[in-house]
């Protein structure tokens, strides 16, 4: 029955990734990557030199689009009313984010999608963005170079405080926000990522441009969050997830508090008391008596 | 030499004569008779690294710029009470293990004086005569709350201001006085910049002094008043069986500090608590999202979560939302916590001296009525995490929400039976002092029942042990009242019955 389920999902897909791997091959493209393999930095450089090569990689942006994504967002990436949104316009950047979290392909269409292993490799990431930026101008470019040397970190934290926090909570770890919504943590993210994000707003997340935040104030925040929010200070101990008193409040509760009941339980007799039988049965093992209350 | 020492002092200040009666004490050897003890050392706890911690904290709300080995704080203007207890984490020898000793022992604190308190409740242990250390208790538990809060804001962090913020508001709520009294307490209007030096010098000197007081008065009632004690071991409402003062119990509940301040140092240790440094300083434009108090106030900000928007207006006078959650709620739940001594024996009609504890399950109301609060309360802890809970689970924030207020009613509707029903059923349980009659059950070929009664099962037969003979009983006692007055025969019998208090030989017991 799964197997039957399977192979009817299995065979029509694997028939679009060879007639897509097919149709790239014609168009003469010597390095043809599968939807699941890594691609070399080498084979990223090589592509993305040259105006020839330009041509290909909008090429294949085209082919896998109308693969993957041209169900919802139609052949021409304008979006279908009530269904998915109009992509022209938004952005290179806003495409790469979508697709580099996992968050597109859909997994179930209405909710927020969450994080998952993205669909594609990095080239042909870039080569859907490409494709998608041809076709209107504007909207969220590719990251720059990032140069976070010069930032400044302490400036980072207390933007981060002020702007991000209020969500993603102060240590990152993100939380639910409500109406089902919720700001995913930070802990795995890439600097490209957090600069799509900023600039795109993607989801819930409000849009901040550079009126709001400065690309150096950018900086500051990246540099935070990928050097402090990812590898927090931690000195103390076992940080507990970075969710703060609840956390704490049960290893208090369970651990301290049990510890200490085990070391009276330890310490102190055990033996069951309360039963008629023990009642009448003389001294106990430390049968010393106190004078009566009265 | 120091025999002449003391010798000299016992003369002029009496030692020996009042201290023999305390070296005499006897301490019941059970350990849940250890409970508030873990409370008492984690005081000690508390107090020994307290005095530690204020040597560099600095409470002072005054604004510098941090310079330090945390560099996302290098430059940044912070109050001095936040940029000391960066310094003491980070620059000072200890410093960080004694902090997180200190709040870890705060949180066993409160912790062990719960559990306590739930000892004291289920068996009974508040009644008559110790009405008055039950409400010292409860005392004592409302200022360790107290004091737990304002030590947790005391280093003026984004989440802890957050909490004082809280606070202010909460304190505002209280109908007519409310906004004096908040401003009186802040100084003027939230923040100010003198609620850290004020909450500072009520949390290291006025409250440790009450408390200090208060658990010498608790130990006083102890002495004064006796253990209780559980039935058994010879133990009855006229004694206590146990180990005296001096040398066993000495020696266990010295051995129980260390072993008390080893498992609140192994925790500072290993897990680490409220990092600051990772929260930057208060300011009050900012805000982190998923900030709960610490546990033992949890159940205050569950409160304040859970309860609908309602708001009561008097004529002329609005009482904000705050109010029901935030001050009702807490002033209800310790009034009647303090007066449930009196509350039960109005209830019960009991009013005799109570030495003996009674086991849970031999007061199965009080038992469900008390499991249902602590549900309760339970509930509201668990509500104060609504948003973690809800990014645990991946549900919508609204559906815990609501969730959670319909749990807070129905949890102790369903724990007061479920625990009612248990209490009874272990009545009932199999235990050596009441062994049930083995019957065979058999079937006649008309199809009648009866009953065959059988012997007992081997090791069952003690509880029908013979009578003792006569004979074998040594009379040690005067003999009746009759007998004493010489008005019969005084050889121990009278008309072929024996007569007198009599000792059982231990082979029979």
């Amino acid at each position: 029955m799964g197997l039957r389920l399977l192979r009817k999902i299995l065979v029509p897909f694997a028939a679009i990734v060879v007639a897509a791997s097919m149709a790239t091959l014609l168009m003469g493209r010597s390095h043809v990557a599968s939807p699941t393999s890594t691609p070399s930095p080498s084979q990223f450089s090589l592509t993305a030199a040259g105006s020839a090569s330009r041509k290909a990689q909008l090429q294949t942006g085209y082919q896998l689009f109308q693969v993957h994504c041209s169900f919802c967002h139609g052949t021409r990436a304008d979006g279908s009313t009530g269904i998915a949104p109009n992509l022209q316009g938004l952005g290179p950047g806003v495409v790469q984010l979508w697709l580099r979290t996992g968050w597109m392909p859909l997994k179930t269409p209405g909710a927020q999608p969450d994080n998952k292993p993205p669909a594609f490799n990095d080239t042909q990431i870039r080569e859907i963005a490409l494709w998608v930026a041809s076709l209107k101008k504007g909207g969220v470019p590719f990251p720059p170079k990032l140069h976070l040397n010069k930032a400044n970190v302490a400036q980072g934290f207390s933007l981060f405080t002020l702007n991000c926090a209020p969500c993603h909570t102060i240590t990152g770890a993100g939380d639910a926000l409500a109406d089902g919504y919720h700001a995913p943590p930070l802990k795995a993210v890439t600097r490209h990522e957090v600069y799509e994000a900023v600039r795109s707003g993607p989801q819930n997340m409000p849009q901040f441009g550079p009126k709001n935040i400065t690309p150096a104030q950018l900086r500051d925040i990246i540099k935070y969050v990928v050097k402090y929010i990812k590898h927090p200070v931690s000195p103390g101990g076992i940080s507990l997830g970075g969710v703060g008193p609840v956390a704490e409040g049960f290893v208090g509760l369970f651990i301290g508090v049990g510890g200490c009941l085990l070391a009276a339980y330890w310490v102190g007799d055990r033996t069951e008391r309360g039963s008629e039988e023990d009642q009448g049965s003389g001294e106990g093992p430390a049968g010393e008596r106190e004078a009566s209350h009265a | 030499m120091i025999d002449n020492l003391y010798q000299w002092t016992d003369k002029r200040l009496n030692i020996s004569g009042g201290s023999r009666k305390l070296l005499n004490k006897i301490f019941p050897d059970h350990w849940s008779f250890m409970l508030g003890e873990i409370a008492l050392y984690s005081f000690v706890v508390l107090v020994a690294t307290g005095i530690f911690l204020t040597l560099y904290f600095v409470p002072s709300q005054h604004e510098i710029v941090y310079h330090g080995p945390y560099l996302p704080l290098d430059g940044q203007r912070v109050s001095e009470a936040y940029a000391s207890t960066i310094r003491l984490s980070f620059q000072v020898r200890a410093g960080l293990l004694m902090r997180q000793m200190h709040h870890w022992a705060a949180n066993i604190f409160v912790g062990s004086i719960v559990v306590h308190m739930c000892r004291v409740f289920f068996t009974g242990g508040f009644r008559r005569p110790r009405e008055f250390n039950w409400i010292i208790g409860v005392n004592l538990l409302i200022l360790a709350i107290f004091n737990g809060f304002l030590g947790y804001s005391l280093p003026d962090d984004l989440v802890s201001g957050t909490g004082i913020r809280i606070a202010f508001s909460i304190l505002e709520s209280l109908p007519l006085v409310g906004s004096y009294l908040a401003v009186w307490l802040f100084g003027g209007n939230f923040p100010g910049t003198a609620i850290i030096p004020r909450f500072f010098i009520i949390h290291v000197l006025i409250l440790p002094a009450i408390i200090a007081g208060l658990i010498g008065a608790h130990l006083f009632l102890l002495v004064k008043q006796k253990h209780t004690q559980f039935k058994g071991s010879g133990a009855t409402e006229e004694n206590v069986v146990g180990a005296p003062m001096y040398p066993n119990f000495i020696a266990k509940t010295q051995g129980f500090l260390f072993l008390v301040t080893a498992v609140t140092a192994l925790l500072a240790a290993v897990v680490q608590i409220n990092p600051i440094w990772q929260y930057g300083p208060y300011k009050p434009y900012k805000v982190s999202y998923a900030v709960q108090p610490d546990w033992y106030m949890g159940w205050l900000d569950g409160a304040l979560r859970v309860m609908p928007s309602w708001e009561i207006v008097f004529p002329g006078h609005m009482i904000p939302n705050a109010f029901f959650p935030g001050i009702l709620l807490p002033g209800l739940t310790f009034t009647i916590l303090m007066l449930w001594p009196i509350i039960e024996a109005r209830i019960t009609k009991d009013d005799v001296e109570h030495h003996i504890l009674e086991e849970p399950r031999n007061n199965p109301l009080r038992t469900a009525f008390g499991a249902a609060v602590l549900a309760f309360y339970f509930v509201l802890f668990g509500a104060s995490a609504t948003d973690v809970l809800a990014n645990y689970l991946s549900v919508s924030l609204n559906t815990v929400l609501v969730t959670f207020r319909v749990l807070v009613i129905a949890v102790p509707l369903v724990v007061f039976p479920i625990t009612y029903k248990i209490c009874v059923e272990l009545q009932h349980q199999h235990r050596p002092s009441k062994t049930k009659r083995h019957n065979i059950v058999v079937r006649s070929p008309e199809g009648g029942y009866s009953t065959i009664e059988v012997k007992p099962r081997p090791g069952d037969e003690r509880t029908h042990l013979p009578p003792i003979p006569v004979d074998a009983m040594v009379l040690v006692g005067p003999r009746t009242a009759q007998a004493a007055d010489g008005a019969s025969p005084t050889n121990g019998t009278d008309g072929g019955r024996v007569r007198g208090i009599f000792k059982i030989p231990r082979t029979y017991r």
